[in-house]
């Protein structure tokens, strides 16, 4: 707070001390992963290093005893892909409707929030069992399909309230203005402008959908998501080449998300 | 563009919400609901007669009290750790890092590690915190301590520190965003009128934040109540909570109970939620 | 776009008015605009101003009412189809889209090729002299530069009225009267109709043809800017114009061409009576007095006062504004008495804060004004 450009407060030691140690112990812990899926083959699951070895990295990939990773993987990309166009699409269109206002808005708000909170397991199985009495087969492509954007669409919407606040709303007036339709308006206009935030939206919905597990849990029938696999393996598999999974998981994750923030701020840089 | 359909175009707007909302999280609390009043027949099944036996089991049972008293322990104190910390953090982002990209790279490198899995994070303690972890390595080789410290891991310590290290960033997001909304000059005022720096703080910031605050708590008490993993895993068995005494019941097809203990969460859950949605108009933060 | 027959551009405001609720934010409002006219709406935050022209560009209906344009009545149709444009008060350019895209919008979504919609809107970025920047985004102009963006790409269109909402307002004082030449050299070029709202008087009666003053949703007096500066009808267009003074007093008598008038501190004081305006005596009336028109004598000087209303008074305060000296007299609470003295003259025997002063004008300059 003390604005004076030469001198900082000894609160701003003690809070960048805090920062320091808070992103260290955030860190800590997957850094030791990172280390140990380089574990050598005599090694185990802690420390110290026996040596260094791309051995597990191997083991992941080719032994059957590790667990289904790769059609794990297989699932959960594809379930978070199309998880994340139909959250973009969905949350877009639900916070325009927002905006505008509508009869029940308040109700529709708060069911949203409902699902946010709930118990991702108490879902789970509430769609199971809809599922089951309705004669329907849960599969990972419908029912864990349906629970991943139960916990998506909301949390997508509230980012895309934050992200419309800072539309605004005379540029939608002057293209009207300029004689653009509708479509015109929301094609040119609204939508390149929000990029960016649409985009944020996106990256949320990938990363949650490809994290998710409790809901995950009773709906996705008989193929596993990589969650569940890395949840089966941990009871299972005394090898670090769970660990080697999750540097491989890791790896994947920070390219995809990495390319979108560098496009978003590809994208904000030009415009200001 | 005709009247009727300007009026409907809002509604058609929502409706691939609602098409999501209704039958994944509308139906499935009901059939939750209706399930948790039917009998089980012992083998797995429900049968379709009308009973209140499951609540009467929930309510009568000392288990279930005690699981409550469990998880609500972990609850709130992993709220006060998450607030503590994630409100100076983003106080420190927003108000101390003078460079607004800077501040912004910093709240991203935070997020980072929630790229990774939940569950690959959660297994990580175990080279950290274990009795032959890298924590007690060090500990022990300085010379600290001569024993390994027992109660890091698979203990109620560990859990609550895979708590605060989850779901900390669920309180510094809202936070963040909330403060950085902030007009310095409120700040600036106050410190011309002679407030002292915690005052500004006690009397401007905090006041001001309230809806960040707000929303980070309820995500981080939903999170923690809803939890069943977390608490099995780094407590080792130790503990439980609610949810993974639920999950147990599943897993040996006792989904009646089950049912009547999940509507019972869920309503001490929504109870606990709109206590906090009383203190603050979230609504119109979120949509302003 | 093919040169279409240049459609009138004249508007004619019947009846119109537009409630919110309870509050009414335009009440009758009646008003003939004619074609290639600068119109300046003038009037303080909230007057209604910017509804009425948010309801002649089209993005508001009124409640009631004609809006004619060019002679046919416009409510209902959408801002495209009444061949009008508006330049909003924050401009409100694209932030994704270059100078020229920006330009060039209205005639992309009009569906024309890139060829040709290029050509007219670099014919339009000269003749705004902005063709070094087309290439740049609306964040990296200043706000003189945004300015004309938003003007080109609003004419761009060929309208046959231009609304402009309070467009100088964001510039610096400098600037805004830099841009206010541009305003008027632009509208005299294009020959189209334009409809300015300020709540700047000076500005109104710099660029205007014809001022319209509001007060609370209704139209207090329209007229040409002289007409409203130097004979406004009551004491509301008078004050809010500045340049007069407005004395409330009750008559004393009426003698054929003039009457006799007296307020708190002043009487005897001369006003002629013009056209077929009633009077009786014991009626309160308020009348105006042109802040230059004021004489200030030192009391006791013995020069000849026939003619001359004179009103005793003290200093209050004086302020020095470079061709002219504003002089603050002493005046009932609530209402100023200004003098504006030549600088020269008041140099010749400055006065000073605290003196008695008469201060004096010839009386056929006083105006009787509307209550």
């Amino acid at each position: 707070m003390n604005l004076d450009a030469t001198r900082r407060p000894w609160t701003f030691w003690v809070l960048a001390a805090l920062f320091a140690a808070y992103v260290l112990a955030l860190y800590g812990p997957m850094l030791c992963i990172y280390v140990l899926s380089f574990q050598d083959v005599r090694g185990g699951l802690v420390f110290p290093m026996k040596g260094l070895a791309t051995h597990w990295f191997v083991d992941l990939f080719t032994q059957v005893r590790t667990g289904d990773v790769r059609g794990g993987f297989e699932r959960s990309i594809t379930l978070a892909l199309v998880v994340t166009v139909l959250t973009v699409l969905g949350s877009f269109l639900a916070a325009l409707a927002f905006r505008r206002g509508f009869k029940g808005d308040g109700v529709v708000f708060y069911l949203m929030i409902g699902s946010l909170v709930a118990p991702g397991l108490v879902l789970g199985i509430g769609i199971g069992l809809l599922f089951q009495w309705l004669g329907l087969e849960a599969s990972w492509t419908t029912s864990a399909l349906g629970a991943h954007l139960s916990w998506t669409l909301p949390f997508g919407v509230l980012v895309m309230f934050a992200v419309m606040a800072r539309f605004d709303r005379a540029w939608e007036e002057a293209a009207r203005d300029l004689g653009a339709t509708r479509w015109q308006t929301t094609r040119l206009v609204i939508v390149p402008i929000l990029a960016p935030g649409l985009l944020a939206v996106a990256l949320f919905g990938f990363t949650l959908s490809y994290d998710e597990f409790s809901r995950t849990l009773q709906t996705t029938g008989g193929l596993n998501t990589l969650p569940l696999e890395i949840w089966s393996m941990t009871l299972n598999v005394t090898s670090p080449s769970l660990y080697a999974l999750g540097t491989v998981t890791t790896v994947a994750s920070f390219a995809i998300i990495g390319a979108c923030l560098a496009v978003i701020a590809v994208i904000q840089k030009r415009r200001t | 563009m005709s009247q009727r359909l300007a009026t409907a175009e809002p509604w058609l707007c929502a409706a691939p919400l609602l098409a999501v909302l209704a039958p994944f999280f509308v139906a499935p609390i009901i059939v939750v609901l209706a399930a948790s009043f039917l009998q089980g027949d012992g083998a797995g099944g429900m049968l379709p007669q009308f009973t209140l036996d499951n609540y009467a089991a929930v309510f009568g049972a000392g288990l279930t009290w005690k699981l409550y008293l469990s998880t609500v322990k972990f609850a709130v104190l992993t709220w006060a750790l998450t607030l503590l910390i994630g409100f100076w953090i983003a106080y420190f982002l927003v108000f101390q890092v003078r460079n607004r990209l800077l501040a912004i790279g910093l709240f991203l490198l935070c997020t980072v590690p929630f790229w990774t899995s939940n569950i690959i994070r959660m297994i990580s303690w175990i080279p950290l915190l274990g009795k032959n972890g890298l924590v007690n390595a060090v500990l022990q080789g300085s010379g600290v301590i001569g024993q390994p410290l027992e109660f890091l891991l698979f203990s109620d310590f560990a859990v609550v520190v895979a708590y605060v290290h989850q779901l900390t960033i669920f309180m510094i997001v809202p936070i963040f965003n909330t403060m950085s909304r902030i007009d310095r000059r409120t700040v600036e005022a106050a410190r011309d009128a002679g407030a002292s720096r915690w005052e500004a703080m006690r009397l401007v910031i905090i006041p001001l934040s309230k809806n960040g605050i707000a929303l980070g708590s309820i995500f981080v008490l939903a999170i923690v109540m809803g939890d069943f993993f977390v608490v099995k895993v780094m407590s080792g068995g130790g503990s439980a909570s609610v949810v993974s005494a639920l999950y147990e019941d599943i897993g040996v097809l006792q989904y009646p109970p089950a049912a009547a203990s999940a509507v019972v969460l869920l309503a001490v859950v929504v109870l606990m939620v709109s206590l906090i949605l009383r203190t603050v108009d979230v609504r119109r933060e979120l949509a302003r | 776009m093919a040169h279409a027959a240049h459609l009138k551009g004249d508007i004619e405001l019947a009846g119109v008015y537009k409630r919110f609720g309870d509050f009414t934010a335009v009440d009758g409002v009646n008003l003939k605009v004619p074609d290639g006219a600068y119109c300046c709406f003038l009037g303080p935050s909230g007057c209604g101003k910017t509804t009425i022209l948010r309801m002649i560009a089209g993005h508001d209906d009124p409640t009631g009412g004609e809006i004619l344009i060019g002679g046919d009545n416009v409510v209902g149709l959408p801002p495209v189809a009444r061949r009008t444009a508006m330049m909003f008060q924050s401009y409100a350019l694209f932030p994704h889209l270059s100078v020229r895209d920006n330009v060039a919008f209205a005639l992309r979504v009009r569906g024309q090729s890139k060829q040709q919609r290029y050509r007219a809107t670099d014919a339009m970025l000269e003749k705004v002299r902005l063709t070094e920047l087309a290439h740049r985004l609306p964040g990296q102009l200043s706000g003189g530069q945004q300015q004309r963006v938003a003007l080109a790409r609003a004419a761009i269109t060929e309208p046959r009225v231009l609304l402009l909402d309070e467009p100088l307002s964001a510039l610096d004082e400098q600037l805004r009267i830099q841009m206010r030449t541009e305003l008027r050299r632009m509208q005299r070029e294009l020959g189209i109709t334009f409809i300015h709202v300020t709540h700047t008087q000076l500005e109104a009666i710099a660029l205007a043809d014809m001022v319209v003053v509001m007060e609370n949703g209704r139209i207090k007096q329209a007229g040409s800017a002289r007409e409203v500066y130097a004979a406004p009808r009551d004491r509301y267009v008078a004050e809010f114009l500045g340049g007069q003074n407005v004395l409330s007093g009750e008559v004393d008598s009426v003698n054929g061409a003039s009457f006799s008038f007296s307020a708190a501190d002043a009487c005897g004081i001369v006003v002629p009576l013009v056209g077929a305006r009633r009077i009786a005596s014991g009626e309160r009336v308020d009348i105006a007095v042109r802040r230059d028109d004021i004489r200030l004598r030192r009391p006791g000087a013995a020069a000849d006062l026939a003619g001359w209303n004179a009103v005793r008074t003290a200093i209050r305060a004086i302020e020095y504004q470079g061709s002219f000296v504003k002089v603050m007299l002493d005046a009932e609470a609530g209402s100023e008495f200004v003098a504006t003295i030549p600088e020269r003259e008041f140099f010749d025997d400055p006065f000073e804060v605290g003196d008695t002063v008469l201060a004096s004008w010839m009386a056929e300059r006083s105006r009787l004004l509307v209550r």
